[in-house]
């Protein structure tokens, strides 16, 4: 497709190619949610593909039906996505009650980017569940997600944390492990 | 969020072309009218196409997604010369910024045509979506609406979008409904004279 010349306005577009661009700025993310360290990217240029797509893949994962069956896991699958969205949509609404200092969209990109450990583990989950079943496999399942857990609140706690009043700092992070605690035991529980 | 609404205008940096009576981008007006139209017939189709809910949510979805980043990121640029994004500044504060190019007096009835297609295409759908949130909400048939709502957002999101880059200087929006609303009855009653 032909590219208009952009004008220098939108200093975003720094290359003519805006699918290339994206998908550099979500893979970009990506990296930031796997090592992080206080930096604004994932704050300043938000976008909500991460989210979907790992929301998708989280929710793909979690269905419990066989393939052939007339209620082929719908309702979880639903569940999840459902318990995804609303979940983050109410973390935010409330941050943004506490007098946070950051927009909407933002928060809803930094709780889904921060998913992806919690995805790595639920890989990690199934791959042991192919071993034979039993309290050894119960217990590194366990160990993983713990750890899977960590990390993501740790991950959204480096992006969130400043954008609080110092007085209500906990009082905002508390939804946030309630939420992931939630994903961590969904992930847990999960049997094929 | 703050909503302030900035209006600049871009040069036609565009290159003009030959024919003017074909549309300038053809490519860019399929992809705009095919997510769209995809996304409505799959989950109209779905109960034909595959018993499996998972696999319509999913396409229908995908479908919608894609609909929604090339027409925010690409059809509204090119067919119509509006764009709209959102700026985060260095304190935190958020912008949405609205723009839309000046008009080039020689692609007229080409750019005529490809307007009229987005903005037809730009508003139906929603509707149409609208639609099935209703009849899914009174056919009691929920896990849908979860689809249904992810549908009219990213479609209404869209819509909005370019209204306010259209409305573009009018802040006021009750003055540009009533311009825009007196300019089809002229040319309807002109038309009605005419026959």
């Amino acid at each position: 497709m032909a590219e208009a010349a952009e004008s220098p306005g939108d200093p975003r577009t720094t290359s003519p190619r805006p699918l290339m661009r994206d998908l550099k700025a979500v893979g970009k993310k990506f990296m930031h949610v796997l090592y992080p360290r206080k930096s604004n990217t994932l704050l300043r240029d938000w976008d909500l593909w991460g989210p979907l797509v790992l929301c998708v893949t989280l929710a793909l994962m979690l269905q419990r039906g066989s393939a052939d069956n007339e209620n082929d896991g719908g309702p979880q699958f639903a569940e999840v996505f459902v318990i995804i969205w609303f979940g983050a949509v109410t973390i935010t609404l409330n941050s943004k009650l506490l007098g946070g200092n950051i927009s909407f969209f933002q928060s809803l990109c930094v709780l889904g980017y921060c998913i992806l450990p919690l995805t790595v583990a639920l890989l990690v989950c199934r791959l042991v569940l192919l071993a034979k079943p039993g309290p050894i496999n119960f217990i590194v399942r366990l160990f993983v997600v713990i750890v899977m857990f960590a990390w993501s609140i740790v991950a959204s706690t480096a992006f969130l944390a400043d954008s609080q009043p110092p007085n209500r700092k906990a009082l905002a992070i508390y939804p946030v492990f309630l939420f992931y605690f939630v994903i961590s035991w969904m992930i847990l529980t999960f049997a094929p | 969020m703050t909503l302030p609404q900035g209006v600049g205008s871009l040069q036609d940096g565009q290159l003009s072309d030959a024919s003017s009576t074909s549309p300038a981008h053809p490519l860019a007006t399929f992809f705009h009218l095919f997510f769209r139209v995809s996304a409505i017939v799959t989950y109209v189709g779905c109960d034909w196409f595959s018993r499996s809910f998972v696999g319509c949510f999913v396409t229908v979805l995908l479908l919608l997604s894609f609909d929604f980043w090339s027409v925010k990121n690409v059809t509204g640029r090119l067919m119509v010369g509006l764009r709209w994004w959102n700026q985060v500044d260095e304190d935190g504060k958020s912008h949405w910024i609205f723009e839309a190019r000046k008009v080039s007096p020689n692609n007229i009835t080409a750019t005529e045509a490809e307007a009229r297609i987005f903005w037809l295409g730009l508003i139906i759908c929603p509707i149409i979506w609208i639609v099935f949130f209703f009849s899914t909400l009174f056919s009691l048939k929920l896990k849908w609406l979860a689809l249904v709502i992810a549908g009219i957002s990213l479609q209404a999101a869209n819509l909005y979008g370019y209204i306010l880059c259209k409305m573009g200087g009018e802040s006021d929006i009750s003055k540009a409904a009533a311009s825009f609303l007196s300019q089809t009855v002229f040319q309807t009653a002109y038309l009605q004279r005419q026959q």
